[in-house]
């Protein structure tokens, strides 16, 4: 037993500390510096970084020369694909420019009103300026999704620097060297934008998913159901890592028998990118702008002047017109008034002479009566001789006097 | 096989052989990732340290090896050191188990390949996710390291052909 544990001893201790040799090193010596460089990377010393950096450049364009022959031909076979299918896709891009162009111009004119908004909004201005940058090691690793563009600190690239093809995010810029940086893209499993799907207007947070596609990481609850194929997924610009309003992708929903998931299908092919764009924001605080502005250009003030004597004739005609037409309202108010005096009077006399005609009516009927009484009252009025007749003053005897004589009854 | 024994430059290169393959698939992530098959990866570079270590390889220098993985961790964008510690740690395994063999067995030495990538890999993604708060996915590893595994076979071959043709 004892002796099983010293051969395992000595055979580790050999593995360690022996050198053959060809080495320079030990094995332990090397560990521990490994060790020890994985502690000082996580740690930001400024050496370090500098460091780092120098690492970096060199191992960057080193890998660029080294990846030459491969890139020559993956970029050999997917140029002959391209001239494959280069009639097919030239009508399909010549019907899409035509589409676009009309497109373009609402798309200007939704852009400055854009820009003026955010000027309100926001106490800066921000001012883009497009770097076109190429990619100079993109070797599509199996766990990290990153790319290496050839522009760095030089070029004014920061961390966070935002990086389209042609309008389309891609990615942010996650370690800057001199020349060089580093791109975190959007499908790297590390890589979390805030979004807004539109036209639902829903707000969320899409991940890379290590592969081709994003996935909706953070979504508010229940919004699950309006939620439909194809929704235009652009950035949010919460949290101001991303800049608001850039397109990313389409939303695809993956529909299994269990599970609902949904994907963001990129609007740009990342394994494809050779040339992208990096964008150096400089951000301008307008109230500052605005009080040099004021001071330096007298110009301004007279145009101001000039606009504030515009706006004081302006409110001046609009009270004079306002005060015409309250003295026409007030004539109007007396005649209205005045008007429905009258109607009430002509009502009266109306109704009067109703009564009139009506008493009239009366009067007609009672004197067509005592003639016909004198004609007929003896043949209606009940005497000795007529039992058949009718009392005086009863509606019978009125009845059969007005029907001269001719009893109903009979 | 070609036998570079007696010409001198030709001889040097060759000799140099597996250091500058290691270099080049460092600096270029030579593995076959472009394909861009689901599901498919491999590491190529635990390939060759394993086979090359364990054949004691003359100019197959740990100081390279070391080297090579930090260009791997500044190429790939991981914390500087992890790529070096991972491939040291197959060298020292390696070389462990070449001290305690006493009858090599291409089997036997495939196997423990797979023990040693596994392990490997298992502390690669332990101390990514542990200490560096890298979002990593599991299943990747695994398919890489099955891979891996498949591989060494079909390259060892290989291998066997070149060292064929060296001094060692």
């Amino acid at each position: 037993m004892a002796a099983s544990r010293d051969d395992f001893v000595i055979a580790i201790r050999s593995a360690f500390l022996k050198k053959s040799t060809q080495q320079k090193f030990s094995l332990l010596t090397l560990v521990i510096a490994s060790i020890f460089i994985i502690l000082l990377s996580s740690l930001n010393f400024k050496i370090i970084t500098y460091l780092k950096v120098g690492i970096n450049e060199v191992v960057y364009r080193s890998s660029f020369l080294v990846s030459i022959p491969e890139n020559f031909i993956n970029n050999t076979f997917s140029e002959v694909k391209d001239y494959s299918t280069f009639y097919s896709n030239y009508k399909k891009d010549k019907k899409e420019l035509n589409l676009l162009r009309s497109k373009d111009i609402s798309n200007e004119i939704t852009q400055f009103e854009n820009k003026e908004l955010k000027e309100l909004i926001n106490d800066y201005v921000s001012t883009s300026d497009k770097l076109l940058a190429k990619i100079i090691v993109d070797h599509q690793s199996t766990f990290l999704r990153s790319i290496i563009i050839n522009k760095g600190t030089k070029d004014n690239l920061k961390i966070g620097t935002n990086i389209y093809d042609q309008s389309y995010l891609i990615g942010r810029v996650i370690e800057v060297n001199y020349k060089t940086s580093r791109v975190l893209l959007l499908s790297d499993l590390n890589s979390n934008v805030p979004v807004t799907i539109v036209p639902q207007n829903i707000q969320a947070i899409i991940s890379g998913s290590g592969k081709k596609h994003g996935k909706i990481k953070y979504i508010k609850d229940g919004v699950y159901d309006s939620l439909t194929e194809k929704s235009i997924v652009y950035t949010s610009g919460t949290g101001a890592i991303f800049k608001s309003g850039v397109p990313i992708g389409k939303l695809v929903i993956d529909e299994n028998e269990s599970t609902l998931k949904f994907n963001v299908e990129f609007y740009s092919d990342f394994s494809q990118l050779k040339y992208v764009f990096a964008e150096v924001l400089q951000k301008t605080e307008t109230k500052n702008l605005s009080k040099s502005t004021i001071e330096g250009n007298d110009s301004f003030n007279n145009t101001l002047e000039a606009k504030l004597k515009i706006l004081e004739d302006k409110t001046k005609i609009f009270e004079e017109t306002n005060l015409k037409f309250k003295e026409e309202n007030e004539n109007l108010e007396s005649r209205n008034n005045d008007l429905n005096t009258e109607i009430i009077n002509l009502k009266d006399q109306i109704s009067s002479l109703k009564q009139t005609i009506n008493q009239f009516n009366l009067d007609q009927d009672e004197l067509e009566f005592l003639k016909l009484n004198l004609k007929y009252g003896h043949k209606c009025r009940k005497s000795f001789l007529n039992n058949k007749g009718f009392l005086v003053e009863t509606p019978e005897y009125k009845n059969c006097v007005l029907n001269k004589g001719i009893k109903i009854n009979d | 096989m070609i036998n570079f024994k007696s010409q001198g430059l030709f001889s040097k290169i060759y000799n140099w052989l597996p250091v500058i393959f290691l270099f080049i698939s460092v600096l270029n992530e030579y593995d076959l990732n472009y394909l861009n098959l689901k599901y498919f990866s491999l590491n190529f570079p635990f390939i060759l340290i394993f086979f090359f270590t364990l054949k004691e390889f003359k100019n197959f220098d740990y100081f390279l090896v070391f080297i090579a993985g930090l260009i791997n961790d500044t190429v790939v964008g991981l914390p500087l050191g992890i790529s070096s510690l991972s491939y040291l740690l197959i060298c020292f395994l390696t070389s462990y188990f070449r001290n305690i063999t006493i009858r090599p067995n291409p089997i036997k030495d495939w196997f423990y390949f797979l023990f040693v990538i596994s392990l490997i890999n298992s502390i690669n993604y332990s101390i990514l996710t542990l200490f560096f708060s890298y979002n990593l996915i599991l299943m990747v590893y695994l398919v890489n390291t099955f891979f891996t595994f498949l591989f060494y076979i079909f390259f060892v071959t290989i291998f066997k052909y070149y060292l064929r043709g060296t001094n060692d």
